[in-house]
């Protein structure tokens, strides 16, 4: 959950989309302010700090990739999410040169949008103290801390190494590539099972301590945490 | 009535009737020229016989008339010869002089006329033909007629006229057949154009309507029609790019509506209702998406330049379906080559591909199961399941749009597999399904690799 009094901006000319999306994001304890069009944003954003920006691409008054292409010329670092309701090749390949930090096509889930903005806010330079949260399994990213039901747990550094990453990418595959370099760095030489060992160590770590979690392995690729089904 | 099916039959046909007139005309007219040429030499031989006769034709001192035949003519108008003969009439009508027994005119006289006349006439059972010239000796005119019967007439002309079609006449049909051989070759060159165009033609359809039939090297003849085609293609193009633009324009359209629709659901407190309602909303958005990329791939056009690693493409891929797969208690697996396998084509089209071919086989496959991404360095990629497999009926028919085997299956729009063929299609990919033992469906996609270098 997002941390109290952090400020958005949301661009989106759709009255309707924009309350309740301005709705639930609140919910998830975000402020957040909506405006219609490219001009009011472009004179809102010189005078005002958001931690992120939401932008619809179709505006009244122009395309949402010239604020952004404006924001970025002016060095302007805020975290750009856009929002689109086109999805096609051409359309992404221009948002993400124009600067988007993220992406998201319509209809979206809430929760997508919310997860989405966190992922931002926790990149580096917008280190939050958040928590990382599967079922009943939560990890501190400040502390590095595992806890299940709420109950601190004592795991081995290479367990909890992998746990970090595995939670921070959380409904999303880490290659066994990745694995490696965070645990090993890029130089370092790996035996060719290590990871599956340590992999499995976690795996029977969490179901002996009743995490109601799943670490499934996805072969010839990597690791997937999720919850148990 | 008959109708011809081609321009070169219908050439053929009508020369070959030119053909055949042609020669029966012109044997005609080169025996009639013949026979006229051959009317003019005896005609000529005559008024010179004639002439000849006239130079002995002498006066007396008293005015009678003499007639002194050397005796080289002499036998030339003998009885005996009887081939050629001679009169002389004059004013009167009196016959001075003949080379016939009894003395008679070759031809009745006519003092009215010309100097030189060519006349013919029966003559008991024998015809005469000859020339009548008149000529003054002394202060008398006389007419000197000079003849010769046609029953025994010059050998040598009648055989020329007789071996005439044996000898000359046959050579007519083969000249003009050769005629007609060459202007068939003039007339197929003739129409390359054409059919060079038409070949273009053939490459037109939906996804090529920027082509157009080129107007410079075609015959002037057939300018307006291939002009009138081009525009009708550009008409053709507006209509396709209108029709595409609506699909896109509708999709996108609803998205908007939908998001709406998907954020009231997520913020509705019964959470259970709302998490229903949210499958239906995503199925609806998944069809949005399919209709989108469906509409995109009509105008899109792969860059034989661009290349892709199959390999990372196919991990990505796997890497987006995975938690889809797990969501339902199934699993993926990646196999086959770890090293990079370049091929021409564009990564995103390839990427939907693969992603079309995944989620029929997350669809498909028995709970529990994995399904299998297979890389191979030939530049294919194979997605296999443990599902009922592909009958043989079926294996036409799956690629249709909006077919489904089973309309109650979720998930399924019918739209994901004839996406794949497009794709496969605009880059010229074999794709290939067969089935597995003991159950289960084996989809590939071959695509052309590119050397190693």
């Amino acid at each position: 959950m997002g941390t109290p009094h952090m400020r958005l901006l949301m661009v989106e000319d759709n009255a309707e989309l924009a309350t309740l999306l301005a709705t639930g994001l609140q919910t998830a304890g975000y402020e957040v302010d909506v405006l219609s069009t490219v001009e009011e944003a472009t004179s809102v954003l010189l005078t005002t700090f958001y931690a992120a920006l939401i932008l619809d691409l179709g505006l009244p008054d122009g395309d949402g990739l010239s604020l952004l292409r404006q924001l970025r010329h002016h060095n302007n670092p805020i975290p750009v999410l856009v929002l689109t309701a086109r999805g096609g090749l051409h359309d992404r390949v221009h948002g993400l040169r124009s600067g988007a930090d993220d992406y998201l096509v319509k209809p979206f889930a809430l929760e997508e949008l919310i997860a989405r903005i966190e992922a931002q806010l926790r990149r580096p330079g917008h280190l939050l103290s958040s928590s990382l949260r599967i079922a009943n399994l939560e990890f501190d990213t400040r502390n590095r801390q595992a806890s299940i039901d709420d109950q601190p747990q004592v795991l081995s550094a290479r367990e909890t190494d992998v746990l970090e990453l595995l939670m921070r990418s959380k409904g999303r595959v880490v290659s066994k590539k990745q694995v490696e370099d965070h645990i090993f760095g890029h130089s370092g030489e790996v035996a060719s099972n290590a990871i599956e060992v340590y992999v499995h160590r976690l795996r029977k770590q969490l179901a002996e301590r009743g995490a109601k979690v799943q670490v499934h392995t996805i072969r010839g690729i990597g690791y997937l945490i999720a919850e148990e089904s | 009535m008959f109708r011809f099916k081609s321009i070169i039959s219908r050439i053929v046909i009508l020369h070959v009737f030119a053909v055949a007139i042609t020669s029966v005309f012109m044997s005609l007219a080169l025996s009639w020229l013949l026979s006229y040429a051959t009317n003019n030499i005896h005609n000529e031989a005559m008024q010179e016989q004639a002439i000849t006769v006239g130079e002995h034709l002498t006066a007396d001192s008293d005015g009678q008339l003499r007639l002194d035949l050397p005796r080289d003519l002499l036998g030339l108008y003998s009885q005996a010869y009887g081939r050629y003969s001679y009169a002389v009439v004059d004013q009167g009508g009196r016959v001075l002089f003949s080379s016939l027994k009894n003395q008679a005119a070759l031809f009745p006289s006519d003092t009215r006329t010309h100097n030189v006349e060519f006349l013919e006439q029966r003559l008991g059972d024998a015809t005469v033909s000859g020339a009548s010239v008149k000529k003054t000796v002394g202060n008398e005119a006389v007419w000197i007629q000079t003849g010769e019967d046609l029953t025994n007439r010059d050998v040598l002309i009648d055989d020329i006229v007789a071996d005439f079609y044996r000898n000359v006449g046959w050579i007519t049909l083969p000249i003009l057949l050769v005629l007609l051989i060459a202007d068939i070759a003039i007339f197929r060159r003739a129409l390359r154009p054409l059919r060079q165009a038409s070949e273009i033609a053939s490459d037109i359809g939906p996804t090529r309507t920027d082509v157009r039939l080129p107007t410079r090297e075609i015959p002037r003849e057939v300018q307006p029609l291939v002009s009138a085609m081009n525009l009708a293609l550009d008409r053709l193009e507006e209509g396709f790019r209108i029709q595409r633009d609506f699909t896109a324009d509708a999709a996108h359209e609803l998205r908007t509506p939908l998001s709406i629709l998907r954020t009231r659901l997520d913020l509705l407190e019964d959470r259970k209702i709302g998490q229903a309602l949210q499958k239906d909303v995503e199925g609806m958005a998944h069809i949005i998406s399919q209709l989108l990329d469906i509409a995109e791939l009509d105008s899109f056009v792969v860059n034989p330049l661009e290349k892709t690693d199959l390999r990372s493409v196919t991990v990505e891929i796997a890497e987006f379906v995975a938690p889809l797969a797990l969501a339902q208690g199934k699993n993926v697996a990646l196999l086959g080559t770890t090293e990079p396998v370049w091929v021409t084509g564009n990564s995103e089209m390839l990427g939907r591909a693969i992603r079309n071919l995944s989620e029929n086989a997350i669809n498909h496959t028995a709970p529990g199961t994995t399904i299998e991404f297979v890389v191979d360095k030939n530049g294919s990629v194979s997605v296999l399941d443990h599902g009922p497999g592909v009958t043989e009926e079926e294996r036409n028919l799956i690629f249709q749009r909006f077919w489904r085997r089973d309309r109650n299956m979720p998930g399924s729009t019918g739209l994901g597999l004839s996406i794949v063929q497009r794709i496969a299609e605009l880059h010229s990919a074999a794709i290939t399904v067969e089935n597995r033992k003991p159950t289960g469906a084996c989809f590939s996609l071959r695509f052309t690799p590119l050397a190693l270098t």
